[in-house]
């Protein structure tokens, strides 16, 4: 595979995890991933945003295990270092999407140095999704 | 057979144990064996498919009383 994008709704910390872990798996392999982070889940790409996501709903009590957890699987557990992390292997690009940037708060002054810019829905469908080998939704 | 390098991925889960092959063979040259150690029960598909996508061999496999050890040699 040499193309997987990604989109991002749930901005929950622990349905976060599965697509940062699967975009992690991808670019390791030398993929290109583009992740488009809709929704609530565009706040992840602000460091305020990502540095307040937790656990929501029936486990919202165990959001500091499940940080150690992860911590122990030898992933960053903070989301800001995930995304350098990630970000550091030179293969993956995020994107806000600009209706839910507009919505939920998120602007280029905010936007974390290491998302590529808040981009139109369509663009991302139609130049990354549909040209991807693989696209995934969460 | 020489065993060049070894990677203890020991205590870790995916995504690291395949993110940290990646980086190790990639400091590998063709012929190279890289021993890898594990705990993590994904490995056992992770690795034998991760080698035959990538050019890589695996040379051997086994179950450990601490876990799995795993030899690959640079395709």
């Amino acid at each position: 595979m040499k193309s997987m994008a990604i989109v991002v709704r749930d901005d929950s910390y622990d349905k976060l995890l599965t697509p940062f872990a699967f975009a992690y798996l991808q670019a390791s392999e030398g993929c290109d991933v583009d992740m488009l982070f809709v929704n609530w889940a565009v706040r992840a790409l602000t460091e305020e945003g990502a540095r307040a996501i937790r656990i929501q709903g029936d486990h919202a009590s165990e959001d500091a295990w499940v940080r150690e957890q992860v911590s122990k699987a030898g992933l960053p557990a903070e989301i800001p270092d995930l995304i350098r992390a990630l970000k550091e292997t030179g293969k993956v690009n995020f994107y806000a999407c600009s209706l839910a940037a507009t919505i939920f708060g998120v602007n280029e002054d905010n936007l974390m140095p290491e998302a590529s810019g808040i981009v139109g829905a369509s663009w991302f469908v139609n130049e990354k999704a549909a040209n991807a080998d693989h696209t995934q939704y969460f | 057979m020489k065993i060049t390098r070894s990677l203890d991925t020991s205590g870790k889960c995916c995504p690291m144990p395949i993110v940290e092959l990646n980086k190790a063979m990639g400091r590998l040259a063709v012929g190279e064996v890289l021993e890898v150690i594990a705990t993590d029960p994904g490995t056992r598909t992770d690795i034998p498919s991760w080698c035959e996508r990538t050019g890589n061999r695996l040379l051997g496999s086994e179950e450990t009383g601490e876990g799995f050890r795993y030899l690959v040699e640079k395709g």
